[in-house]
């Protein structure tokens, strides 16, 4: 029996994709943002020189990292069920949590990656340890790790569809309601496998296109 | 233990074992499609590694879950032949990591300095010796690490299978929830428990990479 595609039933749903799509889109956004500030603070505690500080953001990069996202979201949704949080904040929270380890690891690598001078050099000119960090350390770092942190970006985006299991209304949960009341398997994973593509493709080349990850280090030297 | 954890044992046990052996099976199977489709993409032979890499492009770029229904939901449509829910959750395993395990592969095996592969060429060993014997034990040690990630990422994507209604760790650890209505101890237990059968998973990728890498 050959499979006869039907794409009518999906483009009458069109208004449910849509809704999906954005809201994985302000899933992904919230939880990047706030994915990246948890992973900026631990992947530099990761990388204090305090032996404290170190075995702290250590333990929650393993423990994070080696539970799986799912269980996370059912922590938040279903273990925490008291605290009555909405599922969007859950999915939020788990995103956060789960890819901040991720985000902290490359952090921690990017740090150890910029030459010890360059610190060192920056104290001697006169700025204090939190400017030579800020100004002279993060933005080396940012530059070494940002295909690194494309690729996390991508799969988080991925990893926001488990939201659909906690009853958050995004992409895989509208295609699921779409496939439940047309039957048209196919059309609508292919639809929605597209748009995630689409949206990982653009994420992705568009964080290697920022400035700052772009420029060479050095490279106003040989201008000079 | 907790009582509810102790009362439920055998059955979330039995749960453990689905997980462990979905993982293998898919790990074995995802191995060996990505060691496929790397070594073509590798040799870039044109056409066929072309529509590989559409592949993996397109792979790499859907989440699992989206995989995993239209393994689930798709293909019996498709072929009008109806698989259950744990082989299509196999399936969907070793088509999405196979993606990813494809790309690591081809990246180790680039890495194989072309100056030892023309030595080898040079002694007289066929095209396809060099690459048996030569630059696949090579670049498939030198990317252990690698290879382990990927293990780990997929031994807690297996939780996933939970949603296509296979019954392995994380779907019996939600049934006996349902029943029991502990969620944080039962929770907890299942995070205690993945935590340490993926730090199993790294330390054994460790110690493999410290006895099989190759030092030059």
């Amino acid at each position: 029996m050959p499979y006869r595609f039907d794409w009518a039933p999906i483009w009458a749903n069109r208004d449910l994709i849509v809704d999906g799509f954005l809201m994985t889109i302000a899933l992904s956004a919230l939880g990047l943002c706030l994915a990246l500030i948890v992973g900026v603070i631990f992947g530099t505690a990761g990388s204090s020189t305090r032996r404290a500080l170190r075995t702290c953001a250590a333990a929650y990069v393993e423990v994070m990292r080696n539970i799986p996202l799912l269980v996370h979201m059912y922590f938040w949704y279903v273990g925490l069920a008291f605290l009555q949080l909405p599922p969007f904040a859950c999915a939020v929270a788990a995103l956060t949590l789960y890819s901040g380890a991720y985000v902290a690891e490359a952090v921690r690598s990017g740090l150890g990656a910029v030459p010890r001078g360059q610190r060192l050099a920056a104290l001697a000119t006169g700025l204090t340890p939190r400017q030579s960090l800020l100004y002279v350390v993060y933005p080396q770092a940012l530059r070494i790790i940002t295909p690194s942190l494309a690729s996390l970006c991508s799969q988080l985006i991925k990893d926001s569809s488990l939201a659909s299991v906690i009853a958050v209304a995004e992409l895989t949960y509208q295609a699921s309601a779409i496939e439940g009341q047309t039957f048209r398997t196919f059309e609508v994973y292919i639809t929605i496998s597209l748009l995630y593509l689409a949206l990982v493709t653009v994420v992705t080349y568009g964080l290697l296109l920022v400035p700052v990850a772009r420029d060479r280090p050095m490279q106003g030297l040989s201008d000079a | 233990m907790p009582d509810v954890i102790l009362k439920n044992l055998p059955f979330l046990l039995a749960g453990l074992r689905l997980t462990v052996e979905i993982a293998l099976l898919s790990i074995v199977g995802g191995t060996l499609l990505g060691l496929a489709i790397g070594v073509l993409r590798y040799l870039r032979i044109p056409l066929i590694a072309r529509s590989f890499d559409l592949y993996v492009v397109f792979m790499r770029g859907t989440p699992l879950l989206v995989v995993l229904f239209s393994c689930y939901f798709g293909l019996p449509a498709l072929f009008g032949h109806k698989t259950s829910a744990y082989w299509a959750a196999v399936g969907g395993f070793v088509l999405f990591i196979g993606a990813y395990l494809a790309e690591d592969i081809r990246a180790g095996l680039r890495s194989v300095s072309p100056s030892l592969v023309q030595a080898a060429l040079a002694t007289g060993l066929t095209r396809a010796s060099v690459l048996r014997l030569i630059v696949v034990p090579i670049a498939v040690r030198n990317v252990i690490p690698t290879l382990f990630n990927q293990y780990v990422r997929l031994f807690k994507f297996t939780s996933v299978a939970s949603v296509i209604g296979v019954n392995e760790f994380t779907g019996s650890a939600m049934l006996v929830n349902g029943r029991e209505f502990a969620p944080i101890t039962i929770i907890g237990f299942v995070a205690l428990t993945y935590f340490l059968l993926c730090f199993a998973i790294s330390l054994v990728g460790r110690t493999l990479y410290a006895h099989l890498a190759v030092r030059t």
